[in-house]
């Protein structure tokens, strides 16, 4: 990982959300060049539609800039706060659901055990998500990505692979904890 | 208030969003009631965000940044003007009430002004780009035809006539070339290729291997095409040969024409 310490980051992220708050345009541009691309990677993978993604990641950010003064840096990290608003979002339209409210979302706390905050960060963070994966099984895999990528539950899995509940559900477990080894340190 | 969740896992599952039924509702009322769990979770969330780095990558597309600080600027002028006509407002009385109703409409003309003229300077900057990008490209046919005209005008340069070889497709190519200068120019005709293959040009220089100097696609007229040769390269002779579609690194079909330079 990079130099910067986790304080660093914040204070960075920090800085920006606060000139934000005093309306400054140009903070919102930085955020935006800082982690527009990870959320258009992501949407576009849960979505499959690149007008749709496009819809959403700018919708996300003009959320960012109306509520800026209700997220508090110190409560956890600014880009995993925006892809959780970012999956909650295309997750509802690819299931036809009316997305969340923007409230109920700024009091989702998220904990990213990693810097994200340069672009060597995020790619060295991404050697590692790729090798946790690799450590699971086939089958594993699908049913993780089918649960984060198209937010299926445990029976939807079941159903949609045909697979026994339980083994679905052990499945994932099994998953879970090996990705929980392998990218929390 | 009920206790905490057994199996720590529980909260990346949670987080995940694959739990239903008891399981997801032992987490939702347990965690806001709970401190240390409600890290956990937080925690677990953060773990499963990281999943989203093994999507592939898909940059967005400069428009969206455009739009969104469109969007934003305008916003911040129609809240700077909401905040001008509120101030004359709460002063109350006649002249507050005056104020506002002449700033309302003129914080919401600025508003749309605002949009319309940003819309209108990204529409300009596109359309400049690419009356910019003509601009080169007629340059560069310009250019191209100077130098053909030179070519065609050098008394040094000589004309070489591609002869049809035995049993090939007809046609007729011919091959201006100025040795000084380091160009040719092509032109003529040449029956249609077979399916699946492309006619392909070579210099056939002193020393060394032939040189590529394009593909005739399918045949056909060939509208008259100049050459660069590398410098200081001299030819021996030119040559059309039938290689598979698209082209090859080096000749690898029977040659229909060929034409030495006298």
């Amino acid at each position: 990982m990079s130099g910067h310490t986790g304080v660093e980051l914040r204070a960075s992220d920090a800085a920006l959300i606060q000139k934000i708050v005093g309306r400054d345009e140009s903070a919102l541009a930085a955020l935006y060049d800082r982690y527009a691309s990870l959320l258009s990677s992501l949407l576009n993978r849960i979505l499959r539609d690149t007008q749709a993604s496009e819809e959403i990641l700018q919708d996300v950010f003009y959320q960012l800039w109306r509520n800026a003064a209700q997220f508090d840096p110190a409560r956890g990290s600014l880009p995993g706060w925006l892809a959780v608003i970012a999956r909650n979002r295309a997750i509802s339209r690819l299931r036809r659901h009316n997305p969340s409210e923007g409230g109920e979302l700024l009091e989702t706390t998220v904990i990213v055990p990693a810097n994200l905050e340069n672009a060597l960060a995020q790619q060295q963070l991404l050697g590692r998500v790729k090798g946790a994966l690799e450590n699971l099984s086939s089958e594993q895999r699908a049913a993780i990505e089918l649960a984060y990528f198209e937010g299926l539950t445990h029976s939807e899995i079941a159903s949609k692979t045909g697979d026994p509940l339980g083994t679905v559900k052990t499945r994932i477990r099994s998953a879970v904890e090996s990705l929980k080894r392998n990218l929390s340190s | 208030m009920s206790g905490h969740p057994t199996r720590p896992e529980d909260f990346d599952l949670y987080a995940l969003g694959v739990l239903e039924g008891e399981e997801k509702a032992a987490i939702e009322s347990h965690v806001p009631t709970c401190a240390e769990c409600a890290n956990t979770l937080a925690e677990a969330r953060g773990r499963i965000t990281l999943l989203a780095f093994s999507a592939p990558r898909v940059e967005p597309s400069a428009a969206v940044r455009e739009r969104l600080m469109g969007q934003v600027h305008a916003s911040a002028a129609s809240a700077a003007a909401r905040r001008a006509t509120d101030e004359p407002e709460r002063a109350g009385g006649f002249f507050g009430r005056w104020w506002a109703a002449v700033l309302v409409p003129v914080g919401v003309v600025l508003a749309i002004a605002t949009i319309f003229l940003w819309t209108e300077n990204a529409h300009l900057s596109r359309e400049l780009a690419r009356q910019r990008a003509n601009l080169e490209e007629q340059k560069k046919q310009l250019d191209e035809a100077r130098h053909m005209a030179d070519l065609l005008e050098a008394k040094d340069t000589v004309s070489v006539a591609l002869a049809v070889q035995p049993g090939m497709p007809k046609g007729d190519v011919r091959v201006r070339y100025n040795s000084k200068m380091g160009m040719a120019v092509c032109d003529g005709w040449v029956e249609p290729a077979p399916a699946n293959k492309s006619y392909q040009l070579w210099v056939v220089p002193m020393e060394g291997k032939p040189i590529s100097a394009g593909v005739i696609d399918r045949g056909g007229p060939i509208n008259p095409w100049m050459m660069k040769l590398p410098q200081g390269m001299a030819a021996k002779a030119f040559a059309v040969t039938l290689e598979p579609e698209g082209g090859m690194p080096q000749p690898t079909g029977p040659m229909v024409l060929v034409g030495p330079v006298s």
